[in-house]
C-alpha cells in the first residue's frame, strides 16, 4: 500500500482573522463636541465650508494615484457622546447632514465616540476597543533596555522617551539631585518629549482620554483592529428614523448606501489647528501600537494586489489638514 | 540572519491538572485575542503573542558590543493542563541604517531585532548558546523576559499554588538558521539546555513549536528522572518507594507525546534525536522502572494479605 497522506485540523487551534473591505482613503469631515454644538449650526457650516475643497483635492489626488482612476473615498463624521451627552440623534444628525449638503458634502458614515471606548449590542456583543488597544501597546524602549526589568511605566501614561528623574529630595537623603531633562528616544539632535495621559480613574470608573479614543478611532478607520478574530463594529444601515437616544444608535451608521467601504488604507482628517496637540498625542500612541501581524499582512497583500504602495509604518498612513 | 529564543518549562503551580476552560482563562493575556487550544493527541493551549521592546547589546562570543533594536515575541503554553511554558524569540535582521529609527518602524516588523552596525551571525549565535561565552553588561536578557511571562501564568489567581511535587524550571536556549539540516541538543547544568538547529527553507513559527515540544519532553524526562532518584529504589522500604513514585503516575506518565505538535517537515529533527540520544527509549525504560516498582510493591501487599488471610 502506498503511504496515505493524512491531514487533521482543529478549528479551536487555528487563528482565523477576518478581512475587512478597504477604501483608499477615509476622510473625516468633522468631529463634533458639545462646545461646537452649543455654538450653533453656523459653526458646523463653517467647518464644512473649510473641508469641502480639501475633500475635492484628496479625491483628485487618489484618482491620479490609483490605476484606472477608480479611487474609493469614504467620508465619516464623529460625534462625541462620551465626554458629554448632548442633544439626541433625532435632533442632531439631520442638522449635521443638512449643513454638509449645503456644501455638497455627503457624510457616508456617522460614528459615536463612546463606541471607541466600549460598545455593546445584540449584533456585535460586547466590544471593549479601548482595552483591546491598550493591551496592544508596546512601549518605545529607551536605549539600554535589555528586557531584564519590566518596562518602566507610569500607570495610565505613555511617553516617547525617558522621563526626567525625580528631583525632589527625600528628607533623609539631604541633597537634591540637579534637574535632568527628559529625552526622546528617536531624537534628531534635540528632544521633543511627549507624555500622554491615556486614562484616569475615579474609584472604579475609568475615563479614557480624548487622544486615546482618537487613536482607537484612527485604528478602526484603518481596518487594523480585530476582536476575537472578527472585525469589530462593522457599519450598519439605520433601521427607521434617527432615535431619540444615543444608546439606541449603532456604533457606526452607514448613511449612504452607495458609500465606499468605511475602513481604508489611509486616513485624512480635516481639523482646526486647535486639535494639533491632540493629534501629536494620537501619533505618539499610534507609534506604540503593535497591530496584529496577520492583519498587517492582509492589508499589505491587498494593497499590493491593486498596485497601491502603502506606507509601512501605520502612523504614516494617517494624515491631516489643519485649517 | 539568525533566530534565537528561549523556552522555560515548569510544573503548573496547581494541585491537579487544570481544565480546558481554565487554560483559556490562565492564558488569556490580551483583550480580544483568543487562546488557541488543540485537543489531539494531547490538550495544548497557547496564549496570544505579546511583544517587549528592547534597545540593547546583543550576545557576542567575541565580546564586541553589537547594538540591536526591536521587539521580542513571547507567549505561554500549558500542555495537558499540567506543564507550563514561557517562550520568547527574536529574528535578527540587519538594519539599513546605523541609527535608531522611530519606534513605529520596529512595530511594523513584530518579533524582529534590527542589528545596527557590523556583526556576524555566528558570533551572536555562539555568544548566545556557546559554552563559556562572555556575559556582556546590559546584554539582551531573554531569560528575564521569558521568566516574567511564565510567572504571569504561574501566579494566576486561578491556580492554587499547591503543586504535588517541587521541580525546578528548565531553560532551553536555542538558535535557528537556514541551511543543511542539523540539530545539536546539549545538556549543560541541571536546568540549562541549548539547541542549535539548521533547517531547510525560511524560518517560520513552526520552528518555535518544535523547540517548545522538545523543551516539554526534555522537562518530562528530567522530572521523571528526579522523581525516580528521590524514591531511592533499593535503599528505602518498598511502601515508601511506591508513595514517592506515585506523583509521577498521577501527573507525568500520560504526557509523553513526542512530536505531537511538530510540523511534518520538521519531524525528521525529532526522529534524529530519537535515534541519538533516544529520548523515548530512556523515557520508556524509566516508565517501566516506575511500573515495575509499583507492581512489585502491589505483589508484596497482595502476598502479605494472603498470608494474614491464611493464618
Amino acid at each position: 500500500m502506498t503511504p496515505v497522506h493524512a491531514t487533521f485540523g482543529e478549528v479551536a487551534a487555528e487563528r482565523r482573522i477576518a478581512s475587512v473591505p478597504l477604501s483608499h482613503v477615509s476622510v473625516e469631515l468633522g468631529h463634533l463636541y458639545m462646545e461646537d454644538f452649543e455654538a450653533g449650526p453656523a459653526r458646523l457650516r463653517e467647518q464644512f465650508r473649510r473641508v469641502a475643497p480639501w475633500l475635492a483635492t484628496i479625491r483628485s489626488v487618489w484618482r491620479e494615484r490609483v490605476p484606472g482612476g477608480r479611487a474609493r473615498v469614504s467620508t465619516c463624521f464623529l460625534v462625541d457622546d462620551y465626554f458629554s451627552r448632548f442633544s439626541t440623534p433625532a435632533e442632531l444628525v439631520p442638522m449635521i447632514l443638512e449643513a454638509a449638503a449645503e456644501h455638497d458634502l455627503t457624510i457616508d458614515y456617522l460614528a459615536r465616540e463612546s463606541a471607541c471606548a466600549q460598545f455593546e449590542d445584540g449584533r456585535s456583543g460586547a466590544v471593549e476597543l479601548a482595552r483591546l488597544v491598550e493591551d496592544r501597546l508596546v512601549d518605545d524602549p529607551p536605549p539600554e533596555t535589555d528586557g531584564s526589568r519590566p518596562p518602566v511605566k507610569e500607570t495610565g501614561w505613555l511617553c516617547n522617551g525617558s522621563r526626567s528623574p525625580l528631583t525632589t529630595p527625600l528628607q533623609a537623603m539631604g541633597k537634591a539631585r540637579p534637574w535632568e531633562p527628559p529625552t526622546q528616544n528617536a531624537k534628531r539632535g534635540h528632544s521633543i518629549f511627549v507624555d500622554v495621559e491615556l486614562w484616569d480613574e475615579r474609584g472604579a470608573r475609568r475615563t479614557w482620554s480624548c487622544p486615546f479614543l482618537a487613536a482607537v478611532w484612527q485604528l478602526l478607520r484603518l481596518g487594523l483592529l480585530r476582536a476575537e478574530g472578527r472585525v469589530p463594529l462593522p457599519p450598519v444601515p439605520l433601521e427607521g428614523d434617527w432615535p431619540g437616544d444615543w444608546d439606541r444608535l449603532p456604533a457606526v451608521v452607514r448613511i449612504n448606501p452607495q458609500a465606499a467601504p468605511f475602513s481604508a488604507y489611509t486616513t485624512l482628517s480635516v481639523l482646526s489647528p486647535r486639535f494639533l496637540p491632540v493629534e501629536l498625542a494620537v501619533r505618539t500612541i499610534l507609534g506604540q501600537v503593535a497591530v496584529d501581524d496577520e492583519v498587517l499582512r492582509q492589508v499589505a497583500a491587498r494593497s499590493e494586489s491593486e498596485r497601491v504602495r502603502l506606507e509601512e509604518e501605520l502612523v504614516d498612513r494617517v494624515s491631516y489638514v489643519f485649517t | 540572519m539568525l533566530v534565537m529564543g528561549e523556552v522555560h518549562t515548569g510544573l503548573l503551580q496547581n494541585s491537579g491538572e487544570i481544565s480546558e476552560p481554565a487554560c483559556r482563562q490562565v492564558l488569556g493575556l490580551m483583550t480580544g485575542e483568543t487562546v488557541r487550544v488543540s485537543r489531539r493527541p494531547i490538550v495544548h493551549a497557547l496564549s496570544p503573542d505579546r511583544l517587549t521592546g528592547v534597545d540593547c547589546v546583543l550576545p557576542a562570543a567575541s565580546g564586541s558590543r553589537i547594538r540591536g533594536v526591536g521587539t521580542v515575541v513571547s507567549r505561554c503554553a500549558v500542555t495537558g493542563g499540567r506543564v507550563a511554558q514561557g517562550s520568547s524569540y527574536v529574528r535578527l535582521a540587519r538594519s539599513e541604517t546605523d541609527r535608531r529609527l522611530p519606534w513605529s518602524h520596529y512595530l511594523a516588523r513584530p518579533g524582529v531585532i534590527e542589528v545596527l552596525g557590523k556583526a556576524r551571525a555566528a558570533d551572536i549565535a555562539e555568544g548566545f548558546v556557546g559554552e563559556g561565552a562572555p556575559r556582556l553588561h546590559g546584554c539582551l536578557d531573554l531569560t528575564a523576559v521569558t521568566g516574567r511571562f511564565l510567572d504571569l501564568v504561574q501566579t494566576s489567581p486561578l491556580l492554587n499554588r499547591r503543586a504535588p511535587f517541587r521541580m525546578p524550571r528548565t531553560i532551553l536556549r536555542w538558535v535557528a538558521e537556514t541551511g543543511e539540516p542539523s540539530i545539536a541538543f546539549t545538556l549543560h547544568t541541571e536546568q540549562e539546555r541549548t539547541l542549535r538547529l539548521t533547517h531547510p527553507g525560511p524560518f517560520t513559527p513552526a520552528v518555535v513549536d518544535l523547540c517548545e515540544d522538545l523543551a516539554v519532553h526534555d522537562w518530562l524526562l528530567t522530572s521523571l528522572l528526579v522523581v525516580v532518584e528521590r524514591a531511592r529504589v533499593g535503599a528505602t522500604p518498598a511502601a515508601e518507594v511506591a508513595a514517592r513514585l506515585s506523583p509521577a503516575v498521577d501527573h507525568l506518565l500520560h504526557l509523553w507525546m513526542p512530536a505531537a505538535r511538530v510540523e511534518e517537515r520538521l519531524t525528521p529533527f525529532w526522529e534524529s534525536l530519537e535515534r541519538r540520544p533516544g529520548f523515548s527509549r530512556q523515557w520508556r525504560s524509566l516508565v517501566d522502572r516506575v511500573r515495575d516498582q509499583l507492581a512489585v510493591h502491589t505483589l508484596a501487599l497482595l502476598s502479605a494479605n494472603a498470608e494474614t488471610g491464611g493464618r
